[in-house]
């Protein structure tokens, strides 16, 4: 675990000391909140999916596709570099590289949502708008894990399986993805099979059970509630971060032995 | 005392056999070179030794442990400085040092400072590494391969792309070590090979052609200079 931990402090420091990390991974997101905000408050205030309770749980979403682009960025540098291949040589086994990496996709994570959230907090405070109740807000980390884990997941798995040029283009795709079928800032509610479709895939679940938390409404001004769909969801979310894991786990142990 | 035996080795790749019987031996705290043109097959070999790659058929033994089923062990007491500097470009030198110092549970502080010193680190040691010059980058690489107090050192084109002041710097470092640990250097530039290598093994496609001494090698050939005897040996064998 000792190996674990010192991987991931390196990668964590390479993170930290990358400007790309905080313009994607915080600055994006604080300031998607910000523009909605304002699109809302200059447009009437009539749209319930750019409202405080509804647009958190969405860009917190959103932001993590980030993490997938960071971490797909490393892991393919590290590649590239001949880093790993250094490191393979090394006793480190390939649980350290994997959490290693993880590890950091989690924290980076986790700081991302609660700065998400104090920003979506400033912006209740200006509008005068309820909040989110601190228990849900507490919630909030826990239902978002499994999209946090797949989008961990997923960096790891582009970064091992392409190269450092074609790992970014690939996660653009998932990064435009995230945010169009996930309703973010689009109310799928009122697109009929649209939003049926977008019931699969594991964008749309995740913003839909964060919104269940969070206590927001939807377009039809109809509150997220606990329902049948809420079930249909989180196996829908557990299902695609499950398959992340073992496919992630198979490609870098394959990938480290063809790197070699 | 042989340190490294490599017996009848092989390394197939899909089209090609990179690797044709190779068969050394390798002696404890010499600095033995593998010399050969590109494709020769050296960095296939140093990989295998590594654990980096699988080998196709062959037995090897290093320090008395069988590659095949001692790996792990085999992983403690040895280390590498590829062809690439393969450092972590974001951290600082110390921070790269006590990276890999941490990997290997290293921790020795004196032996830290030592390494710093002997590789001339000091002045550069808050730097992050993407700013160093190539030679100082290649300094760093090798002072990460000694961190872990290895037994073995693989040198894989150390000087590759260095100019030639940088070379000589890295020359006196790498004969500094000379007789404290075995090391395996490759390269193609037979200056380098001349200079500091106490035994030398020449390859041409995946083949061990030659082996002894530079002085060996040069009377086994009939030619004044290494260069000669080098051209002369590989020619004879196309």
């Amino acid at each position: 675990m000792n190996k674990t931990i010192n991987f991931a402090k390196r990668n964590f420091k390479e993170l930290l000391r990358d400007p790309l990390m905080y313009v994607f991974c915080l600055g994006f997101p604080i300031a998607m909140l910000f523009l909605f905000f304002f699109i809302n408050k200059y447009s009437g205030g009539n749209t319930p999916t750019f409202e405080v309770k509804s647009l958190t749980p969405g860009i917190i979403v959103f932001s993590y596709s980030f993490i997938m682009l960071t971490l797909a960025l490393i892991v393919s540098k590290d590649r590239q570099t001949f880093f790993l291949k250094r490191l393979y040589s090394s006793p480190m086994k390939d649980y350290d590289f994997i959490l290693g990496y993880a590890i950091v996709g989690f924290i980076i994570g986790i700081l991302q949502t609660i700065i998400c959230l104090l920003t979506a907090f400033i912006i209740a405070l200006i509008s005068k708008v309820e909040f989110i109740a601190l228990p849900n807000v507490l919630l909030l980390f826990v239902t978002n894990l499994p999209i946090l884990i797949l989008n961990i997941c997923l960096g790891i798995l582009f970064g091992t399986a392409f190269n450092d040029k074609s790992a970014p283009g690939i996660c653009s795709i998932f990064i435009s993805l995230s945010g169009i079928l996930g309703g973010c800032w689009m109310p799928l509610e009122t697109m009929g099979g649209f939003e049926t479709f977008c019931k699969f895939l594991p964008f749309y679940p995740s913003v839909y059970l964060g919104r269940i938390t969070s206590g927001a409404t939807n377009a039809l001004k109809v509150l997220y509630k606990f329902d049948g769909y809420a079930v249909v969801a989180i196996t829908t979310i557990f299902v695609y971060m499950i398959a992340s894991v073992i496919l992630t786990i198979f490609t870098f142990k394959k990938n480290m032995v063809s790197d070699k | 005392m042989s340190i490294i035996s490599i017996n009848n080795l092989t390394k197939d790749y899909k089209t090609t056999r990179a690797l044709k019987g190779v068969s050394l031996e390798i002696e404890q705290g010499k600095l033995f070179g593998l010399l050969g043109v590109n494709g020769a097959g050296k960095t296939t070999l140093i990989k295998i030794l590594c654990g980096l790659t699988k080998k196709t058929s062959g037995t090897i033994t290093v320090n008395g442990l069988n590659l095949d089923s001692d790996i792990n062990s085999i992983k403690q007491i040895i280390d590498v400085s590829p062809q690439e500097t393969a450092v972590a470009t974001n951290l600082t030198v110390l921070e790269n040092l006590e990276f890999f110092a941490n990997i290997y549970n290293s921790c020795d502080k004196e032996y830290l400072n030592n390494i710093i010193n002997t590789f001339g680190l000091s002045g550069v040691l808050n730097q992050t590494a993407k700013t160093l010059s190539g030679g100082y980058k290649r300094r760093l690489s090798i002072a990460i391969a000694l961190i872990s107090k290895p037994k073995i050192l693989f040198l894989d084109e150390p000087t590759l792309g260095l100019d030639v002041f940088a070379r000589r710097e890295l020359w006196k470092i790498i004969e500094n070590l000379k007789g404290k640990i075995t090391i395996i250097l490759t390269s193609h530039y037979l200056e380098e090979i001349e200079n500091l290598c106490d035994e030398v093994a020449i390859l041409s496609k995946g083949e061990v052609l030659k082996t002894g001494t530079v002085e060996d090698i040069k009377a086994q050939t009939n030619t004044q200079t290494f260069e000669d005897a080098f051209i002369k040996v590989v020619k004879d064998y196309e």
